[in-house]
């Protein structure tokens, strides 16, 4: 059996007085789109974070590719793609020079896919980063997120930078070309609409509880829907599309 | 709260409460003591003129500089940045931008009015000086007013804002003193500052309501340096590793090509080098211009060491965070570099530009009879490599705490250092005129540099048993890295013996400065406070 791209074990991680995650077990298994979602405040990115090495974990453990993100940081990030919601590219870098000082990190660096990538995105190369539109931006940061195909892609929130043709067209296309070439994607969102378009595998987040992790399929079968399991879960009103959020 | 104007003013009280608290308690105190302990007759009076500045001066510069930043909105906003510092979300506030400029300005013009009011009666100045009610508080009022305007203004280049507004209020400073030199009646100094405030607010309107259309000009536009910027850009295609890819991101979030040091540098350097053709037949003048200019660079990087925040793109970058801290500390290298090549430059030109050469080798030539030759070019290039480190220290230094992402200890670390001068200014007159003191402190000076040194030492060995327990430096960068200390100390201590007469300063005192004067423990904590921020 292949090692897990994310184990976790037992991980709490407290904010004052607010528990943002109840000692979290989680494991993703390799390949595959894997939905995390959760009403906003859940611990989704708190865990998203903790995968990273952005947060230390304060009791419990957490392991990607077999390693801890905050002791080996080069090691797990350089085989991670990130979007995150913030989405923070350096808006004094024009798109040219970010791929290029993005090319430096990875070795796997694929210069024709990123061009490839560009050209899809309709990114101008001159264009400077503060310059962009909102989903403009998101396109760049899936670009440098793509271009070394890495084997583990992590999106967090992303819908919140794409407008909805680039949330319908580019997202899904990407995620399912990621997931055929054996790769994992963890895609957090509070969108279950998006979610039930790309995953096939869902794990629901609730006031830091892993509450059900299961396959899309197997949800279905027992819920009707993947509305209702959410509102089974975690007791709270699916949000379905953006403009619904709440 | 019914109108927009009231509710500013509750948002800026509101969000310094505890400063304004402070500063009403202070002049709570002043006001009883002088007007219920002593009596409205009498005035409070001090013995001492440290004791004058410790209950009047300090407070009452701390609480002009507190305004300053206050009614600017200073506090939260990046200096150094192209972007007005203004607060941006009040941009959506339904009111024009004459009333989005002018009641901050207002306010603080009242404040600042009322600051100095109130010191001015409740503190009875010293050998009865006949200190002015009028012109100070409109002079204050204008400082502010000016400090306001200029930076809410967007700039076209990073860090201009901080040279504009320094230049612009160093010359009214300036136009004041030389009024107040020449004996101006108050009517002229009224004149003379008067102006300003409708001028200012008209500056201020205008650049409030640039920053709301999101006006910020691109220098490069200005500068046409498009195609040059191209050219080499299409050249240097690759980065041969993530180390030099990390050291250009560094130099160039410092602000364009150009860093942010070298061009202040620039601006600045032209107008201070400008006297010499005022000063080239007075010597001590000459002299006194050359030493503001060697100044300058350390001066302007303690402005521009601003380590900016660690966003999530820089914390997700496959690096470590020594490799992090080592392409900051190569920018600032640069940037320093850069810095002093201009002056180095820039001096000889305007020397013999301005006819001010033989004055310079008139100094020199005695300096070399009174040391020597060997000494005298030892002392210049010691002199140099001083004013170099300085410039550098000042861009790192402060690594430790930017970096750690953490607010509070940023403002205690402001706090603590601004304590710190502010006593050292209090008792220095005091201590300096005080013989019996003087004494005390010669005899105790290895007892407080030895202090300062397993102060020092011991905070190293902290920093570096940290770093050793979290991995972040390897074992070799970690022994390089101490043998590389304790080379630039002896190497500093052996030209210290060389140059000072042991008989004048003992060699184990100058091993104590040697010691302290090389930086270790400050910058070793860089990457903990950095690991610090990254992984929370």
């Amino acid at each position: 059996m292949t090692e897990p791209v994310i184990q976790i074990a037992a991980l709490t991680r407290r904010f004052g007085a607010t528990t943002a995650l109840a000692s979290v077990n989680w494991s993703l298994p390799r390949g595959g789109v894997h939905g995390l979602v959760g009403a906003n405040g859940a611990g989704k990115t708190t865990l998203i974070k903790h995968v990273l090495g952005l947060l230390r974990a304060q009791s419990g453990s957490v392991r990607v590719f077999g390693l801890d993100p905050v002791a080996a940081p080069v090691e797990v990030l350089s085989r991670i793609g990130i979007l995150s919601e913030e989405n923070d590219l350096p808006g004094w870098m024009r798109i040219d020079e970010l791929i290029r000082y993005s090319r430096a990190f990875y070795p796997a660096w694929d210069d024709g896919h990123a061009e490839a990538l560009r050209e899809t995105f309709g990114l101008d190369p001159m264009a400077k980063i503060d310059t962009l539109s909102k989903g403009q931006k998101a396109r760049a940061g899936l670009l440098i997120a793509l271009a070394y195909r890495p084997e583990l892609l992590v999106l967090d929130e992303p819908s919140s930078g794409l407008d909805p043709i680039a949330r319908r067209d580019i997202l899904a296309a990407v995620l399912r070309t990621i997931a055929d070439e054996g790769r994992t994607v963890l895609f957090s969102s509070h969108l279950l609409e998006e979610v039930e378009q790309v995953a096939d595998h869902v794990t629901m987040i609730r006031r830091g509880r892993i509450v059900l992790s299961a396959p899309l399929d197997r949800i279905k079968a027992e819920h009707r829907s993947l509305d209702e399991a959410f509102v089974s879960f975690t007791g709270t009103t699916a949000d379905r599309t953006p403009g619904e959020s709440g | 709260m019914r109108t927009p104007a009231a509710a500013i003013a509750w948002e800026l009280c509101r969000r310094h409460r505890w400063g304004l608290a402070a500063m009403a308690l202070y002049l709570a105190v002043l006001a009883t003591t002088r007007l219920v302990v002593l009596g409205p007759e009498q005035g409070v009076t001090f013995e001492e003129d440290w004791q004058f500045a410790l209950a009047v001066i300090v407070p009452l510069a701390s609480t002009f500089t507190y305004f300053l930043a206050m009614f600017s909105f200073g506090l939260g906003g990046d200096l150094v940045a192209r972007r007005s510092i203004y607060p941006a979300r009040m941009f959506t506030l339904p009111v024009t931008h004459a009333a989005l400029a002018g009641w901050p300005m207002l306010y603080g013009a009242v404040a600042m009015a009322a600051l100095w009011l109130a010191t001015r009666w409740l503190a009875l100045w010293p050998s009865g000086s006949d200190v002015p009610w009028i012109w100070p508080t409109l002079f204050a009022a204008v400082f502010l007013a000016w400090t306001q305007a200029l930076t809410w203004m967007p700039y076209p280049l990073p860090g201009l804002r901080v040279a504009v507004t320094v230049l612009w209020l160093t010359v009214i400073g300036c136009v004041v003193l030389l009024a107040l030199h020449l004996k101006a009646p108050e009517p002229v100094m009224l004149a003379l500052l008067a102006p300003h405030l409708p001028l200012a607010y008209l500056v201020a309107r205008n650049a409030v309501a640039r920053a709301r259309r999101g006006d910020t000009p691109d220098g490069w536009e200005f500068a046409r340096l498009w195609r040059i910027r191209d050219g080499l850009r299409q050249r240097r295609n690759r980065f041969s590793s993530p180390a030099r890819a990390q050291l250009w991101f560094e130099s160039r979030r410092q602000g364009g090509s150009l860093p942010t040091l070298p061009l202040l540098v620039a601006i600045l350097l032209p107008f201070e080098l400008s006297l010499l053709f005022v000063f080239r037949d007075t010597p001590t003048l000459v002299f006194e211009t050359l030493a503001a200019v060697l100044i300058t660079p350390p001066f302007l990087a303690a402005f521009v060491a601003q380590p900016r925040e660690l966003t999530p793109f820089l914390a997700t970058r496959p690096l470590t965070c020594a490799a992090l801290i080592r392409a900051k500390l190569g920018a600032t290298i640069r940037s320093t570099l850069a810095s002093w090549l201009l002056v180095l430059v820039a001096i000889p030109l305007a020397l013999a530009l301005s006819n001010s050469w033989p004055v310079v080798a008139d100094g020199a030539g005695r300096l070399i009879e009174f040391v020597g030759t060997p000494r005298a070019v030892v002392l210049g290039l010691l002199g140099l490599a001083f004013l170099l480190a300085s410039t550098w220290k000042q861009l790192v230094q402060s690594l430790y705490i930017g970096l750690s992402g953490r607010p509070w200890l940023v403002k205690a670390s402001v706090f603590f250092t601004l304590s710190a001068l502010t006593l050292l200014v209090a008792f220095s007159p005091w201590v300096i005129r005080n013989g019996a003191m003087i004494e005390t402190l010669r005899q105790a000076l290895p007892w407080i540099l030895a202090v300062l040194v397993c102060c020092k030492i011991a905070a190293a060995t902290w920093v570096v048993l940290r770093l050793y327990d979290r991995r972040l430096l390897t074992d070799r960068t970690l022994v390089v890295g101490a043998l590389c200390w304790s080379v630039a100390v002896l190497a500093l201590h052996g030209v210290l013996v060389w140059l000072v007469p042991t008989v004048l300063v003992p060699g184990y005192l100058l091993a104590l400065v040697a010691i302290l004067a090389v930086p270790l423990a400050r910058l070793s904590a860089a990457p903990l406070a950095l690991a610090w921020n990254r992984h929370r």
